[in-house]
Formats: structure tokens, C-alpha cells, sequence
């Protein structure tokens, strides 16, 4: 690899000030906050326009040098720690709100607007509208949550982030500009079909398949009030009914479940959380009244939630990074798993009992996409970064739950390189063909996100 | 504190970036973060570096101090960081490293001649200006040798921004306030900033000495960075004084709610107010200098959108304006581009530092602006004194 003249080259392309080869920058970008072990990377470049993000893939193309591309990083799964070395492309400089169409209800972004930048945007500038954030820190990608099939507190009414995307633009891995969606033939961004829908290849891929260089979100109307609604059980079998109960009804926004070994009072418990919203507070008494006697024929118990935990899950997004803290070490990896509903109980019984093996504190989690179509569940391992023999526990823990999740017929969610590898494994050979085929046609220089859904 | 001291606590940043935002996420509010992009330029990438640096996983090299050193120590992440365990520590934290930087010879040359020229005899301020031992200032006042207060000046007033001093001299006398002035040193602000602590415990040591030889149990101080200085790092360096510190927008406001002065004439100008970080986000001080604005007769005050713990720095602390003087500058514009939309004719702040350089972008960018400490904006009232 002739680095000298590819610096210089980037350093056209973007500027001396937005591509760096220093050990620095080469040092922070090869690590993320989750328990990836560290990769190493060559150039950490950040494009501020779509010429230039194809100016750079062009040049990796002619270099046969690989190209991660980055939004907030902060998948947990080292996805954006390159596997065979490269160019990691640090979306953040392509930050443009470019529309908000309020009566078609999307946002047209470029692919480095922050979620936590979006959402303030709406509510200073369209306060009737919002989007669908994941309890992740303001800092991640829209895009890159999207592209990852993320999922937030619309997911219960709308599906996962994935499927609320209307378009995307895409510098393909030759260089070529793409469009798909509605933004393809027309001037509005507001549809994905109906025409052949390629948006899903780049959906869970991992960057693999092009850059998003643009996107378009769905927007939705916002009620006035939200609150929400806790509720109290203990055994995992009611599980099912119980959710496919409180789905039956139009009357909640998101439900999450949680079991948490700390503090001690809510160790024996798993609890649900129900947002109900609305516009008067009758509204939301009527909904808190039916769903406290929906609990109660169902087998959990209502509980007023104490304040602080009210104001915690009413926070948008949550601050689920708090997890990163529970050992003291700045560190925590989840597996997020897409189960159907009927498999949630014993998911959690053994995501429980992985913890309890590891010396961790049981924290799971679950969210409802739709109604009852998936419901992920989420198991986070914290570790302490200062502590090497802690991060491996951590990973331990994460593969055997991987394997948990595959054998009850669930998949693991954003996985990370050996998730990805087990559920290649496991997949209709067919799935791959077509997989690699596709790849390999899009990328016969194999510059995009190599090592990624690698089918050899 | 030695960078040793946060061996427990360092490794607990997640990177996860709330530090880079307002509280509510409308932008990016780490102006060095904002200018440079990089995650090394964020408090979590520093975090990370420093970690590193202290594990022997990565080295020393000018590229590394050069990210230590752009931070104007604005406290925007101490704020927003969620991590209540350690979030008031980042910037202490910033420092300390810097403190290692030095040591390891990589203090970047233009900060080397903030302590170059502190610790010449000839100064004993970071400006290279002649010391002055404040005698003919006290003479030009009438200002005895022993007294209640003890007005600190700062370097910064003291040789760059005189109008400000003499305001603060003015009105405090007045105010009618028993105070002396001494033959300051520098606080140490700019060094304990840029990690050059060697002279520090000594220079304390001195100003507290003068501050003792008056007699006076009170300082008051119109420099954001003294008052910081004086209020949190001397307490950290274990100096024993018995002294309590206050900004004079602080006293000022005392006065006004004791009924001590009032102001008895109209100023008709629309004012926003920079909060200075300094005594902002490191000192929860953001309602003593809002009280007092709104006190001003025939003022028209408007408040920024980013105020108090949102407030966008001005650029020039931390070693920022000496080391990147472009990039303070640039800073500083952001700050005026914000105040412009306010419709405000004057940009008032509390601190001289601040003043310098929003005066220096103001005039740089043409923005039009009329920059003026808050104690300068008193010295066009009637202040009437009254014996309570
Ligand atoms: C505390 C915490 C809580 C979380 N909670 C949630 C949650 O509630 N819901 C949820 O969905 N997720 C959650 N996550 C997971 C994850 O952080 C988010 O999904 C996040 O939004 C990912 O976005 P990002 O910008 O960090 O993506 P990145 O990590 O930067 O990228 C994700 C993937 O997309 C690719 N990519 C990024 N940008 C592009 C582009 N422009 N073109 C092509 N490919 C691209 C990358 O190569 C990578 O493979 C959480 C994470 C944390 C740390
Ligand atoms: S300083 Fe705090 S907010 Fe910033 S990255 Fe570290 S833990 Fe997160
Ligand atoms: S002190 Fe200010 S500039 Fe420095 S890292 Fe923190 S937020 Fe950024």
C-alpha cells in the first residue's frame, strides 16, 4: 500500500484537516465502547460533501484499499473497526437538515445528522412532528441506526428504523451515484415503493453493499402528553399473553420489558413498561385505567413508579448508557436479539441464567416491534474497561448468548463479527449464494466493509 | 491534582458523547470538538488518549498534546456528561495530563511564554508587561494599606483591559467599599490551565501573603479566571486561607439587594450577556450578573439561545488564545453570530478575558458590536451609595 500517496490523495479530496494517518486518530478510531478487541486502521477521513465520498471510494477502488463507513460508532459490535485494515469514513461533516416535509411527514438528511440533533431540530421547528429515536446516546447517526434496523420508542406502532426509511441516496461501491425510493423518479422523498425495493440491501449489511450518502426518515404526528404506565410480575410464561393482550389495543406507544438485578427490590421482579399518550390527561387516565386491569387479568401487577424511574423512562432517548457504569469501567456490549413472541420467555430464562454464570448483574431488556411481529430482546453484559480478564468475561458471555439466541430460533441483532459468522452458518445456503452473489457483483474489488458478512 | 490521582476514575468515560452537546442536543457545544471533528477531539476521545497514554498503548508526540491543548476548558462537558461519578472531573482531568505533557516536553512553544514570562521577576504576569506593585493606583484612589476587601485585579485588567479596571475601581469606591489593592502576581490561572504548575503553590502562596499583610477576609475579583482560581484550585493546592472570594457581580448584586446602591440613571440599549465559562459552568454563577442587568434602568436585556450551562464559549481560556490564535477568534464569532440574532446593540460579559476577545472577533469580523464588561456598563450610571 503506497500510504504516502494515498494520504495526499485524500488530503485533495477533503482537505488537510479532515484525513488523518496520525497514531492518534489511528489509535481511537480502531476501538469502540463495546468489547470488540481492538483493529487496526490506516486513514480516518471525513468527506463533507456526496462528490467527495465518491471522489474517496474511487480512489479506494483504484488503491484496492477497504472502506468503513462510520456514523456515531456506537453499535457496540466493533462494526465500524475495520476488518482488514482500511479507511474508516467519518460521516459527521455531512450534517445538513436538508427538508422536513411536514405534510408528507419525512426528513431528508444527509447520513451524518445525529439523532439527538434531529430530534431538537423538530422540537424547536415542527413541534407536531417527531421521530422514532433508540434509547442510544444523541450522538449516533440517524442513518446509522436505520441501517442497522435500529428500533426506538415508535417501533411498537410503526416498526424498526429500518423499515421507516423512504429512500436513500448511495454512492455505490464502483463510485456511481444511486438512488432508491420515491427519490429515484420523483422530487419527493416520501415513499420506498412501489417499485422493486433494493433499500433492503443495505439495511442490516453493515456498509457493505455502498455509502448512504443521504437518507429519508419518516416522521410521525406528536401527541401532547405521554406518560407511562409500570407494572409488576414474576414468572416469564405470562409473558406472551400478556403482551399479545396489551397489543390487541390501540392503547399503547411502546412497551418494554425489563428485568434488572439492581437494586435489590426489582431483582425478583420483571417489569413493563406501557407509554401511553395523548392529548388531554383524560385521555391518558381512561388508558392507564384499562391497561392497570389489562395487567391485572394478565398476571402482572400495576405499581405507580417512583419518580425517578418515571422521569428516567420517560426521558427521550433514555439514558441507556448508564449500563456502561454498573462496574465501575466504562464499558458494556449487548446482545440484541429478534425473537418471536413465543420464544421471549425462555430467551429470557437463559439470558438470566448466562448472567448469573458470568458474574454479571442481570440486565435484560426486551422492546415490542409492531404488533408482536418481533420482539427484541436485549442482554447487556457490563464489564470494566481497566480490566482485561473482565472485557473477556464479557465476551464470553455475549457468545454463548448468541448461541442461545440461534438455537431458540431467534438472530442476533447488529452482530458483531462472530455473531455474523455463527448466522452464516446457520443460514439457507441459497441466502448466501444469493448474498455473495450480489456482493461481489456490486464489489468485485471487495473495498466495501471487507470481512463483514464474509461468505467465502 | 496529578493525573495519577484519577487512575480509578479515568477509564470510566464510555466515549458515548453526550459531552459534545447542549443539554437538549441542539448542536455540537465543544467548540473544539465542533472545529476539529475528530472523536480524538472529543472530551471521550481525550479521555480515551489520556488512558492510553497512561497504559504506555499509544505515545507522546506533538500530535497528541496539540489535542490536549485545543480545549479552551470551556466545562461544556463537565455539564452534559451524564456520568455524575466523574463528570466533574474531565477538565481537572484535561489539565492534569497537560501537567504531563509538560513534563514529557510537549508543551507546545506559545504556551511555554505564558510561564516563561509568569515567572520572570521582571512581570510576574503572563504578558510580558512590566509588574506593577498597584501603589500609584492606590495613591490615584485614595486606597488605604489596610482594608475589608481586597480588589485582585488580574493580568488581564491590570495590562490589557484598563477602562475595565478603572471601572471596577471606580464603582467600587462608589459603592462606598472598604478595599485595598496589593502588589498582585499572576493568580495562575493561565498556567494551572496549560499544565505548567511548577511556580504554582509559590505564586499562590505570595498573593495570599499580600492578601493576609491588609488584614482583609475578603477578596473580590472582576477576571472569571482569578475567580475560578481563586475560589477552586487554591482550595485544591491546599492553601490555607481564610478568605472568602466573591466576582463583582456578585458583590454588586449583594449591594443592590441590600439596598447598599442603586442605580439611578438609564442606559436605553439592548444587551445580551456571554456567560464566561469560568465562572459559568465551573461555578454555577449565572443568576448574580442577570439580576444586576436587569437592575440597569432603561436596559432592554435579551438572553442568548445558548445561555448558562448551554452557554457557547467564548474561545480564549485553556491556553486557547495564546496557542490558536485564529481559532479563538473564530470561536468568538460563533459567540457574535449568536448575539447578532438577539437584535442586542452590546455584547456585556464578566470577564475581562472574554472581553478581549469577542472585542478582537468584533472587530476582526466587523460585526459591529459594542463589547463592554458589565462593570464598564455601570460606569455610564448613577450609582448612588447608601448607608444601610
Ligand atoms: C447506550 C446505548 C443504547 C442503545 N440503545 C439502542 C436502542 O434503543 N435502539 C437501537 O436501535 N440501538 C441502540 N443502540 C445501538 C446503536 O448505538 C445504535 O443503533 C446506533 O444508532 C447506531 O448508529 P451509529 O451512528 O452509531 O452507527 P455506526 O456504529 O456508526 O454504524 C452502524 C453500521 O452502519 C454502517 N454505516 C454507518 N453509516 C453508514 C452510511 N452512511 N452508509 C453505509 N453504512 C453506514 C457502519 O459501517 C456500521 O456497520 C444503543 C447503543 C448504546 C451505546
Ligand atoms: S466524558 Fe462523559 S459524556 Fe463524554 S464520552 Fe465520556 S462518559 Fe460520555
Ligand atoms: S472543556 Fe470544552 S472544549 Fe474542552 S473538551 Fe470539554 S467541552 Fe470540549
Amino acid at each position: 500500500m503506497n500510504k504516502e500517496k494515498i494520504l495526499s490523495e485524500l488530503q485533495k479530496i477533503v482537505g488537510n484537516a479532515f484525513v488523518s494517518n496520525d497514531p492518534a486518530e489511528l489509535y481511537i478510531y480502531s476501538i469502540d465502547p463495546g468489547a470488540s478487541k481492538p483493529r487496526s486502521v490506516n486513514f480516518v477521513v471525513m468527506p463533507a460533501s456526496t462528490e467527495e465520498v465518491q471522489a474517496i471510494v474511487k480512489l479506494a477502488n483504484e488503491y484496492k484499499i477497504p472502506i468503513v463507513p462510520m456514523g456515531g460508532g456506537l453499535t457496540l459490535s466493533g462494526l465500524t473497526l475495520p476488518v482488514k485494515g482500511g479507511i474508516v469514513m467519518d460521516m459527521k461533516r455531512m450534517n445538513k437538515i436538508v427538508e422536513i416535509n411536514k405534510l408528507s411527514r419525512y426528513a431528508l438528511l444527509e447520513a451524518g445528522v445525529t439523532t439527538g440533533r434531529l430530534q431538537a431540530y423538530l422540537d424547536k421547528n415542527y413541534p407536531e412532528l417527531q421521530v422514532s429515536v433508540p434509547d442510544a446516546p444523541p450522538s449516533v447517526t440517524v442513518a446509522g441506526n436505520a441501517l442497522i434496523n435500529g428500533s426506538g420508542f415508535l417501533t411498537h406502532q410503526h416498526g424498526d428504523h429500518g423499515a421507516m426509511i423512504n429512500g436513500l441516496e448511495i454512492v455505490l461501491p464502483n463510485g456511481e451515484l444511486c438512488k432508491l425510493g420515491s427519490c429515484g423518479l420523483s422530487d419527493y422523498w416520501f415513499s420506498r415503493g412501489p417499485i422493486p425495493d433494493l433499500i433492503g440491501l443495505y439495511t442490516s449489511s453493515f456498509g457493505i453493499m455502498g455509502i448512504v450518502t443521504k437518507l429519508s426518515i419518516k416522521l410521525y404526528p406528536k401527541p401532547k402528553m405521554r406518560d407511562l404506565v409500570f407494572g409488576l410480575f414474576k414468572k416469564t410464561d405470562i409473558i406472551p399473553n400478556l403482551l399479545y393482550k396489551v397489543t390487541s389495543t390501540d392503547l399503547v406507544e411502546d412497551i418494554l420489558l425489563g428485568i434488572q438485578g439492581k437494586p435489590d427490590w426489582m431483582a425478583d421482579y420483571i417489569f413493563i413498561i406501557s407509554y401511553i399518550t395523548g392529548n388531554t390527561q383524560d385521555e391518558l387516565d381512561k388508558k392507564e385505567k384499562k391497561l392497570k386491569k389489562m395487567y391485572r387479568k394478565n398476571g402482572a401487577r400495576f405499581m405507580k413508579a417512583p419518580p425517578r424511574l418515571r422521569d428516567a423512562f420517560l426521558e427521550k432517548p433514555q439514558f441507556a448508557a448508564n449500563a456502561a457504569d454498573f462496574r465501575k469501567g466504562g464499558g458494556f456490549e449487548y446482545v440484541g436479539s429478534f425473537f418471536p413472541l413465543e420464544k421471549v420467555p425462555e430467551a429470557i430464562e437463559e439470558g438470566v441464567k448466562i448472567s448469573e454464570k458470568y458474574g454479571i448483574v442481570p440486565t435484560l431488556g426486551a422492546r415490542i416491534f409492531g404488533a408482536t411481529h418481533t420482539v427484541m430482546v436485549f442482554f447487556t453484559y457490563a464489564f470494566n474497561r481497566a480490566d482485561p480478564d473482565d472485557i473477556q468475561n464479557a465476551r464470553d458471555a455475549l457468545k454463548e448468548t448468541n448461541e442461545i439466541t440461534l438455537k431458540l430460533g431467534g438472530i442476533p441483532w447488529k452482530g458483531e463479527l462472530e455473531a455474523q459468522k455463527m448466522i452464516l452458518e446457520k443460514i439457507d445456503p441459497q441466502y448466501k449464494n444469493l448474498l455473495k452473489t450480489i456482493k461481489n457483483h456490486l464489489d468485485p474489488n471487495g473495498i466495501m466493509n471487507p470481512g463483514n458478512w464474509e461468505v467465502n | 491534582m496529578d493525573l495519577d490521582e484519577f487512575k480509578e476514575i479515568i477509564h470510566r468515560c464510555f466515549r458515548c458523547g453526550y459531552c459534545k452537546f447542549t443539554h437538549n442536543y441542539s448542536d455540537f457545544n465543544c467548540p473544539s470538538f465542533d472545529k476539529y471533528k475528530f472523536e480524538s477531539f472529543s472530551t471521550g476521545g481525550r479521555m480515551w488518549l489520556i488512558y492510553a497514554l497512561m497504559n504506555k498503548e499509544t505515545e507522546w508526540s506533538e500530535r497528541v498534546a496539540n489535542i490536549l491543548y485545543s480545549c479552551p476548558t470551556c466545562g461544556n462537558c463537565m455539564e452534559n456528561c451524564r456520568f455524575e461519578k466523574f463528570n466533574t472531573f474531565l477538565v481537572d482531568i484535561i489539565e492534569a495530563a497537560r501537567a504531563r505533557a509538560v513534563e514529557s516536553g510537549f508543551c507546545p512553544e506559545r504556551q511555554k511564554t505564558l510561564l516563561e514570562r509568569t515567572i520572570n521577576p521582571k512581570y510576574y504576569n503572563p504578558y510580558g508587561e512590566p509588574n506593577t506593585n498597584n501603589e500609584d493606583l492606590k495613591q490615584k484612589y485614595n486606597l488605604p494599606n489596610q482594608a475589608e476587601w481586597v480588589y485582585f485585579i488580574g493580568c488581564t485588567s491590570n495590562y490589557r483591559q484598563q477602562d475595565l479596571r478603572d471601572a471596577t475601581l471606580k464603582l467600587l469606591k462608589s459603592a462606598g467599599i472598604s478595599f485595598t489593592l496589593i502588589d498582585e502576581h499572576c493568580c495562575t490561572s493561565p498556567l494551572i490551565r496549560t499544565g505548567q504548575i511548577e511556580p504554582v503553590e509559590e505564586f499562590m502562596n505570595y498573593n495570599i501573603e499580600r492578601i493576609q499583610e491588609t488584614g482583609a477576609k475578603k477578596v473580590i475579583t472582576s477576571c472569571a479566571g482569578c475567580c475560578r482560581t481563586l475560589k477552586v484550585d487554591f482550595k485544591k493546592q491546599d492553601i490555607k486561607m481564610d478568605i472568602e472570594v466573591l466576582h463583582t457581580s456578585e458583590l454588586i448584586n449583594h449591594l443592590l439587594k441590600e439596598g447598599k446602591i442603586t442605580f439611578d440613571s438609564e442606559i436605553n440599549k439592548i444587551i445580551t450577556y456571554h456567560d464566561p465559562c469560568h465562572i459559568g459552568r465551573h461555578l454555577g454563577l449565572y443568576d448574580a450578573p442577570r439580576e444586576v442587568y436587569n437592575n440597569i434602568p432603561g436596559i432592554d436585556f435579551r438572553e442568548m439561545e445558548r445561555i448558562k450551562g448551554d452557554s457557547w464559549c467564548c474561545g480564549a481560556g485553556g491556553g486557547v488564545k495564546i496557542g490558536y490564535p485564529d481559532w479563538a477568534l473564530e470561536i468568538s464569532k460563533e459567540r457574535l453570530e449568536q448575539a447578532k440574532k438577539t437584535g442586542a446593540q452590546i455584547i456585556s460579559s464578566t470577564c475581562p478575558f472574554c472581553r478581549t476577545n469577542l472585542s478582537d472577533a468584533n472587530i476582526k469580523f466587523a460585526m459591529g458590536f459594542e463589547i463592554l464588561d458589565l462593570v464598564e456598563i455601570l460606569d455610564k450610571i448613577q450609582i448612588t451609595a447608601h448607608k444601610k
